[in-house]
């Protein structure tokens, strides 16, 4: 009656032999089968037709958030107002001559046209919150706000900022109920750029990305949003003054090495055995750059800088020096053991730690950078420094440093 | 079915206990020598030196002594510790499923650190041990509380086990989550690392690992009694609780050490015991010493394999990858082999009504609309909250979220209905089994290849790999015609390699990494109208699909053989009600993230409530499912306001909390 498999039969349970061989024998069990509906195969068709659907309608989910991008991208003149909110589009009202305070800015996909200066800005990120602080405006709200005085530390936050929950999952009724006039927002969010239009016109600024400089987009982005709140000449002293202050520690440098400025890496423990290395890219490197001194073990770029790599790689650095940030828990532990004790940079006194420090920050942080990492420098120079470094007079100078010259 | 003939089935050729040790020294040797040499520069004569106790100098030299030296005697030590209390606890269990893994003991090691490094992270160099020693021993001890130390022998136990999994990981996530700046060191510990950075570790183990002899001396003699029941052995004179629970706890305080040094490297000893039995080791002693060589045996394999591979790229390799790499499969492949077809359950339908009421519908119908009302109307305000009309806006930010929630609650709902129906064991669920998981491995899978995780492609994405598992399900299943037990250890291995992936991802330690770790714990937020539509329509075109099956899962559900006898192709059905199971679970995973544990409570609380012929269980566990999960989202949303918690978190809590109560409770009302 039937081809009889004698292993497959074994693993029917007990009692299912005879109907087993039904199983096996189409004709059989059509003709006793009740169901004899064709349901299984339409089911199946069913869930591949979804797949499909689902394939189909993932590329155009992302073809639609790209809207804005094309609306604006690479056409200077299509600008839009800023004060069409509540639209998907904001380039309806386009005047026709732009008024005298009229200006138009430029993020990292559009222009956007404004009439006047946004007077309530919420930022969904911290850096871009940082750069908007140093500029003197206060965000209206912004996310977890006490664990970036914990991590980001200076400039504070005003006590009115409304906090808006979690950086990931900003939460967009309370956004709403702020009323801001502008979001800012960075690479996590843009997925939410869609509804964040909703609420109001959103700018949109590429602050951390493998394909720039970060250092010299966050000087950009922070010279945009002093366009933005009309701060220009703000934004210019500032980085007058950072200059200023940058090619003074330098001169400090110079001075304690005796005029030859050693290389050096930047490094953070994660683990007694493991490293982040501030590679190419990362805003230690562009600090050290800018002060004049070349990375001790070159590293890749990478979107944010860093790469984890094993502790014992770290042999591979001969000359130069080796600075890590603290915090570490475990940093007595570490610098007693045998293999940090036998690192060739150890045992030529080339190491030491550097105080807390943020090291996703904005422009001005390149300056709390280099001064941390000089101060950090300075204890281990050949010639001692006895004064501590003093805070610079904001006198405008007109000093050329490392990062001008590469502009 | 007892282990024993389990065992006598299956493992024919009895070795000498003498022989296979000495074959094992040799290999382990072999190995060593090997693994030693991986990527040292080192000349041999320069290591024959510093062996006889030369002074190193040059970095090389130190490298050799204090770093590959002390991670090789850490391997052997630790694949020694993690065989021998895998077979202990298999033995002692008479399970072979069972593992320091598959009890939950990680996940509560992992939660433990978690805690103490964000609330006391001073604490974390001098006792960070000993509390994660105590959360495994704690999640162990819940473990056995929910089944029972006599019921060690079953799948119950797994998933017990696999739900203890799910409810302290969720924990440990959302804690990561609300503080990520702070958890980054941790997660190289998740992943399993064997990189050691001088003896200290190996010296802080060794004197722990004292217990090891107590056990080799005192273990065997009452593994071999126990072999002959429980019953049996008592009427020998032997106090079976006591020495069963001291045994025990010696094996989680050796787990305990081993996981506090080294981080979380799974299946080692759930696999090294059931080669060591397919390799010929019959008795408790000979299976006890040969687990043991052969835990070392793996992790050195595995470890090697991680060196080996770091040579190549800058990148971490952890043990614990390539371990889990080497495992899952094998692990699936031994569950394969055992062909157990039918297991025994502690647990049937559960306890209650007998007939659902009109009333009882009144009330359920009352609930969800109170939910749908608070999640609609309450308005959250800094000073408090106020019921509201939601404007324009607003709504369009809930509806998708609502809608979501609903639709997401009942597919998960209704797929529980299925699972426990066609596996016979009321604590099956959708998530248990591999279908979520499935999902969240391509997720995770297509991250690394592109370096990035894409949301647009996600859906597509999950929803392909669930149904991937699927079909390795049933064509692994069918010819052991779907014995739970392949399906279920296909799910825990999954599940388990999928952790090991996420934390090889998340030890990057970039921004991105909190992306996954949101959509891993199964979140609303952003799901956009379309995709909440979608859900919407496809979940209630499949579940019409289900209920025009319902005849099927009826017959199924009152006994293969009575399926049979009604002319019913029971295999075939089967596949086909699974994979309707399995496509709910991969619609809501490919949209919001994976769901736990509403495909477990659901259709249990319908069955309690009285829910009991299919048609109608199903209509009211989708009806509870969708009410938990709409529950969970708004709770989500208002408890730590303006911050939220995803949806698969609380519900994740709160029916995590209420299923380990529940079978606390049943098990104590057994007794009593």
């Amino acid at each position: 009656m039937l081809i009889k498999d004698s292993e497959t039969i074994n693993t029917v349970s007990q009692s299912g032999s005879s109907a087993y061989e039904r199983f096996l024998d189409k004709r059989a069990s059509i003709t006793e089968e009740k169901q004899r509906f064709p349901l299984p195969y339409a089911v199946m068709l069913g869930l591949v037709f979804w797949m499909g659907s689902l394939a189909v309608m993932a590329p155009e989910v992302s073809a639609d958030e790209r809207v804005p991008v094309n609306r604006f991208a690479g056409s200077p003149v299509s600008v839009g107002s800023v004060n069409v909110s509540s639209v998907n589009v904001p380039s309806v009202n386009v005047p026709s001559e732009p008024t005298e305070q009229g200006f138009i800015i430029r993020d990292s996909e559009k222009q956007v046209y404004f009439e006047r200066p946004p007077k309530r800005i919420a930022v969904l990120n911290w850096d871009l919150a940082e750069q908007l602080i140093e500029l003197e405006v206060m965000p209206v709200a912004m996310p977890e706000i006490e664990a970036y005085h914990e991590w980001v530390v200076r400039p504070r936050v005003s006590g009115e900022v409304e906090e808006l929950g979690l950086r990931d999952e900003p939460n967009l009724e309370r956004l709403a109920a702020v009323k801001p006039d502008l979001i800012l927002i960075a690479h996590r969010h843009k997925g939410l750029q869609q509804r964040l239009m909703k609420i109001a016109p959103v700018l949109y600024f590429d602050t951390f990305s493998q394909d720039h400089n970060n250092a010299q987009a966050s000087i950009e982005i922070f010279r945009t949003l002093a366009k933005l709140v009309q701060k220009s000449s703000l934004a210019e002293a500032k980085l007058q003054q950072m200059d200023v202050r940058i090619a003074q520690l330098r001169q400090q440098l110079l001075n304690a090495y005796r005029g030859d400025l050693p290389a050096v890496t930047t490094i953070r423990f994660s683990s007694l055995t493991s490293v982040y290395i501030y590679g190419d890219n990362s805003m230690p490197q562009y600090a050290l750059e800018m002060l004049g001194i070349p990375p001790a073990m070159p590293q890749p770029v990478t979107q944010w800088g860093i790469t984890q790599t094993r502790l014992l790689d770290l042999r591979s650095i001969h000359e130069g020096i080796v600075l890590y940030f603290t915090p570490f828990d475990q940093e007595k532990k570490l610098k007693k053991s045998a293999i940090w004790q036998a690192m060739p940079f150890v045992q030529a006194g080339q190491s030491h730690r550097v105080r807390p420090a943020w090291t996703y920050g904005g422009a001005m942080s390149l300056r709390y950078m280099a001064e941390a990492l000089t101060e950090s420098l300075l204890e281990i120079a050949p010639v001692p420094v006895p004064v501590p470094v003093p805070e610079p007079e904001p006198e405008p100078l007109s000093v050329q440093t490392a990062i001008r010259s590469e502009d | 079915m007892t282990s024993s003939s389990v065992l006598s089935r299956f493992y024919p050729t009895p070795l000498s206990v003498m022989t296979s040790v000495m074959a094992l020294i040799l290999l382990v040797l072999g190995l060593s020598l090997t693994y030693i040499q991986l990527g040292t520069d080192l000349p041999l004569t320069r290591q024959w030196q510093l062996w006889s106790g030369a002074s190193p100098d040059s970095f090389e030299d130190y490298e050799y002594v204090y770093a590959r030296l002390p991670r090789w005697v850490m391997v052997i030590l630790v694949g020694m510790v993690m065989g021998l209390t895998g077979s202990l606890i298999q033995q002692l269990t008479r399970n072979p499923l069972l593992s320091p893994m598959t009890l939950g003991t990680s996940s509560g090691a992992w939660l433990s650190l978690v805690i103490m490094n964000i609330w006391w992270p001073g604490l974390v160099e001098s006792h960070g041990a000993t509390f994660a020693m105590g959360g495994a021993l704690l999640s162990m001890a819940m473990v056995i509380l929910i089944v029972g130390w006599q019921n060690l022998s079953g799948l119950p136990v797994v998933l017990a086990g696999m739900s203890v999994n799910i409810l302290l990981g969720s924990l440990a996530t959302a804690i990561i989550l609300l503080n990520d700046q702070y958890a980054r060191n941790l997660f190289i510990w998740g992943a399993g690392d064997l990189s050691q950075n001088g003896w200290d570790s190996v010296l802080w183990l060794l004197p722990r690992l004292v217990v090891v002899a107590g056990i080799l001396v005192v273990a065997p003699g009452v593994l071999t009694l126990l072999r002959l029941g429980h019953e049996a052995a008592a009427a020998r004179g032997m106090n079976i609780a006591v020495l069963f629970l001291l045994l025990m706890i010696a094996g989680i305080w050796l787990v305990s050490s081993v996981l506090t040094v080294v981080g979380v490297i799974g299946f080692i000893g759930l696999i090294a015991p059931n080669i060591a039995r397919s390799l010929g080791a019959r008795t408790a002693q000979a299976e006890l010493l040969v687990s043991a060589g052969m835990g070392v045996v793996l992790l050195l394999v595995s470890d090697g394999l991680a060196l080996y591979l770091s040579q190549f790229t800058p990148e971490l390799i952890p043990s614990g990858l390539t371990a889990a790499l080497i495992g899952a499969p094998a692990l699936i492949w031994f569950t394969y082999r055992r062909s157990v077809t039918q297991e025994p359950l502690f647990f049937s339908m559960p306890g209650g009504k007998q007939h659902f009421t009109r009333r009882r519908l009144m009330v359920l119908c009352l609930l969800f609309g109170w939910v749908l009302f608070m999640s609609v109307f309450v308005r959250m305000m800094n000073q408090g909250w106020l019921l509201a009309m939601p404007d324009e806006f607003i709504w369009s930010l809930r509806w998708p979220r609502i809608a979501t929630a609903f639709a997401a609650g009942a597919g998960m709902a209704v797929a529980g209905v299925i699972m426990q129906r066609l596996i016979h064991n009321p604590l099956a669920s959708p998530d248990l089994l591999g279908m979520s998981a499935g999902s969240v491995l391509a997720v995770v899978l297509a991250g690394f290849w592109v370096g990035q995780f894409d949301t647009h492609w996600g859906p597509a994405l999950a929803f392909s790999g669930s149904m991937l598992t699927l079909f390795v399900l049933l064509v692994l299943s069918r010819r052991k015609a779907f014995s739970p037990s392949v399906v279920i250890m296909t799910g825990i291995a999954l599940a388990a390699l999928i952790e090991t992936l996420v934390q090889f991802a998340l030890i990057k330690g970039t921004d991105d990494v909190y992306a996954v770790i949101r959509w891993l714990s199964g979140s609303t937020y952003n799901v956009e109208a379309s995709e909440a539509l979608f859900l919407l329509g496809a979940t209630s075109l499949v579940f019409g699909c289900v209920m025009l099956c319902h005849r099927w899962l009826t017959l199924i559900s009152a006994g293969r053989s009575v399926a049979l006898a009604r002319g019913l192709e029971v295999n075939r059905a089967f596949a086909l009600l699974l994979t309707l199971a399995a496509a709910l679970c991969a619609l809501t995973t490919a949209i919001m993230g994976p769901v736990a544990f509403v495909g477990l409570l659901a259709p249990h609380m319908a069955a309690m409530l009285g829910a009991r012929s299919v048609i109608i269980q199903l209509s009211v566990s989708a009806l509870l499912g969708s009410f938990f999960l709409m529950l969970a989202d708004w709770t989500g949303q208002v408890v730590i306001y303006p911050a939220q918690l995803s949806a698969g978190t609380i519900v994740s809590l709160i029916g995590g909390g209420y299923f380990v109560f529940l079978l606390m409770r049943g098990r104590l009302s057994q007794k009593g």
